[in-house]
């Protein structure tokens, strides 16, 4: 019974590459000429922080068989607004944030959930929206906050790990695994991401729970944007692609399918702590930057090839096509070894 | 968006209720254009013969790849997020292939846009992988190895063959009569050849196309290597144009690309859609960016203009493909 459980993948892809990426961690003295200090785990876990909440927030609406790809652009604007309306109180920027990005969920929930169109094209565009309208909030350039206290306090450290930014992602990952285990969301999140017609059918309120998941995403990245600005005391009007790299490939080594269905908030913890693992790797070892972006890419082309739903049939036929007829093309070479 | 669809349907009784949503929404489109054309005319300086050429000018260089991604997006393989990562990188190689002469150079460009393009393709058609995700990965794979193998500095020019491609005959940009030209054989092609057709059915449906016995993934890769090939067209004008090229060339083409694509009013999902409707979508993007340059707004607003256009298009296309499927 236990057995069967850990090797779901759901459960079984996130152990694997945690435990391979704190493998190749804790050797980087021996490919390196550096040794492991506690700041290097402290640092892992700030890497975790600036990432964690976009992933948490894409991770979950991949669950529901949907992709937001907003969530970049969110991210962005709530970093813009925490700097542009939290110049006096850190909370005013928070709360600015967080409000913007569950009403841009709220709208783009309620477009895909009421006109029940594909949330690719949607969040595509807001994504697009959202860059422009933090680059216009902008006039394109990188806003400073000027309050140092605040900077000083979210990444100071704590428990030797720890700092408070990478704590708060923390709790919301683990808030977010005791609701989705503890009451019925859980089930029904994957249950429309497994099946959307019979999950109506059998009486999930579908919309209502698409509209909630966008608001959550919206709301998580928006936080993300905002604690990140905290921390570098700045906010730029142009993440890039980085946070959605890293982010969806969090998520897909996180157990979590594109076609949805599958997946939980403690996988898509472990899937971006390997994330995270490994750009500390790649920082340690000072790899230049575009071998550390080749890296990336390369991470995610791989995972997305191996989630890709015809591989399968395709080396299966290119197999049986180079096979010589009358079958059995692989017996003579067995033959062949003593 | 033509007004002959209505009386063509078949007699039934609720006919009138039926297409009143699809009026709705043409309404809206026309109500949206007109809109954009008052706006134009009120603006100053945007009725000037200079002006026309601008728009246009800016037209080709974004509808041209634009006529790329329609293939793609007819093949219902959805987007390219790497177009201008794409078009940077080949920009970087035009015109350091220039010592070898204008042709050569342009030779090597094309080939080696179709098969950064085609690759991705080839994954897409054969392994069904999910293309907007595998597109932003090979987004950031070409920028990283345009990145190390530039050493992160523009390239200039070696030779200065590629300066006929900013000739202006009879006044117009040269990439202008490229972009008619391309539009009008691709519209031919999608309409009139084996290939063109098969496009069409393996975008409807792709499982179907399957079972039928067509070439899925054959035909999705020559759509995308088609595509990497006129993404590198842009890319060269593009370059030329700047004399210089680096990893920032493409600017904000991605998008503008998909706006471009999107406004001509074809789906996202696949299996419908024209060269020609992609050429009005260009022509129309251009039209309201040079609007907003025009009355002082920033490269943002005319960003989330764009983005804007791309959410009210998508739904409006989808309440109307929606209707005549009903």
């Amino acid at each position: 019974m236990m057995l069967a459980r850990v090797t779901r993948p759901d459960v079984l892809l996130p152990l694997t590459a945690v435990g391979l990426t704190a493998i190749a961690f804790a050797m980087v003295p021996v490919y390196t000429d550096t040794t492991l200090t506690t700041f290097d785990v402290y640092n892992t876990l700030q890497i975790f922080a600036r990432l964690g909440l976009v992933a948490l927030a894409l991770g979950i609406t991949m669950i529901a068989g949907e992709f937001d790809l907003s969530v970049v652009g969110t991210y962005a604007l709530g970093g813009m607004l925490t700097v542009q309306a939290g110049q006096e109180s850190w909370a005013h920027g928070v709360l600015a944030a967080v409000g913007a990005g569950a009403a841009i969920g709220l709208v783009q929930g309620c477009v895909i959930a009421g006109l029940r169109l594909p949330s690719m094209p949607v969040t595509l565009a807001t994504y697009i929206a959202l860059l422009g309208l933090t680059s216009a909030l902008s006039g394109g350039l990188t806003k400073t906050y000027s309050n140092p206290e605040v900077t000083l306090w979210v990444d100071q450290v704590v428990l030797t790990y720890f700092s408070p930014r990478s704590l708060v992602t923390l709790g919301l990952f683990v808030l977010a695994a005791v609701i989705l285990a503890g009451t019925r969301w859980g089930r029904e999140l994957r249950a429309i991401g497994g099946d959307r017609r019979a999950s109506r059918v059998a009486g999930v309120r579908v919309n209502r729970l698409l509209v909630g998941t966008f608001v959550v995403s919206g709301a998580l990245s928006a936080l993300g944007g905002s604690l990140l600005s905290f921390s570098l005391g700045s906010a730029n009007p142009d993440p890039g692609v980085q946070p959605l790299i890293l982010a969806a490939a969090a998520a897909l080594l996180g157990g979590v399918s594109l076609a949805g269905g599958r997946g939980s908030p403690l996988g898509l913890l472990g899937g971006i702590l390997a994330v995270a693992l490994l750009a500390e790797i790649a920082t340690v070892a000072a790899f230049p930057g575009y071998v550390a972006q080749l890296f990336y890419a390369g991470l995610l082309g791989v995972i997305v090839i191996v989630d890709a739903p015809d591989l399968h049939h395709t080396v299966t036929r290119l197999r049986a096509r180079l096979r010589p007829p009358g079958g059995g093309g692989t017996r003579p070479l067995s033959q062949e070894t003593p | 968006m033509n007004a002959l669809s209505a009386p063509a349907a078949p007699p039934r009784q609720r006919d009138g209720l039926r297409h009143r949503p699809r009026l709705a929404v043409d309404a809206v489109v026309v109500a949206g254009v007109l809109a954009v054309v008052a706006v134009g005319l009120s603006t100053d300086r945007f009725v000037t013969v200079a002006n026309a050429k601008a728009i246009i000018t800016s037209a080709s260089l974004v509808g041209i790849a634009a006529l790329g991604l329609t293939l793609i997006m007819i093949g219902g393989s959805a987007v390219s997020l790497a177009i201008s990562q794409s078009v940077a990188a080949i920009g970087m190689i035009f015109l350091s292939a220039q010592s070898l002469g204008l042709i050569p150079a342009l030779v090597i460009a094309v080939v080696v846009g179709a098969l950064i393009t085609g690759l991705q393709g080839a994954v897409v058609g054969y392994a069904a992988a999910n293309p907007v995700v595998l597109t932003i990965a090979a987004s950031f794979a070409i920028a990283g190895l345009a990145t190390g193998i530039s050493g992160g500095v523009s390239v200039a020019p070696s030779g200065l063959g590629y300066d006929h491609l900013n000739a202006t005959p009879g006044g117009v940009a040269l990439s202008v009569y490229v972009l008619l030209v391309l539009a009008l054989s691709l519209e031919w092609v999608l309409r009139r050849t084996a290939f063109g057709r098969s496009l069409y059915m393996v975008g409807e449906n792709r499982v179907a196309a399957r079972a039928a016995g067509m070439p899925v993934g054959r035909t999705t890769t020559v759509a995308w290597l088609a595509a990497g090939a006129l993404f590198a067209v842009t890319a060269v004008f593009t370059a030329a144009f700047n004399t210089s090229a680096n990893v920032n060339l493409g600017g904000t083409l991605t998008f503008d690309a998909i706006a471009a694509v999107l406004a001509g009013g074809t789906p996202i999902s696949g299996g419908r859609g024209s060269a020609l409707r992609t050429l009005a979508g260009a022509l129309l993007v251009s039209a309201v960016s040079d609007i907003l340059l025009l009355r002082g707004y920033s490269t943002g607003v005319q960003v989330m203009v764009k983005g804007l256009i791309v959410l009210a298009v998508v739904v409006l296309v989808h309440l109307r493909t929606r209707e005549s499927h009903a």
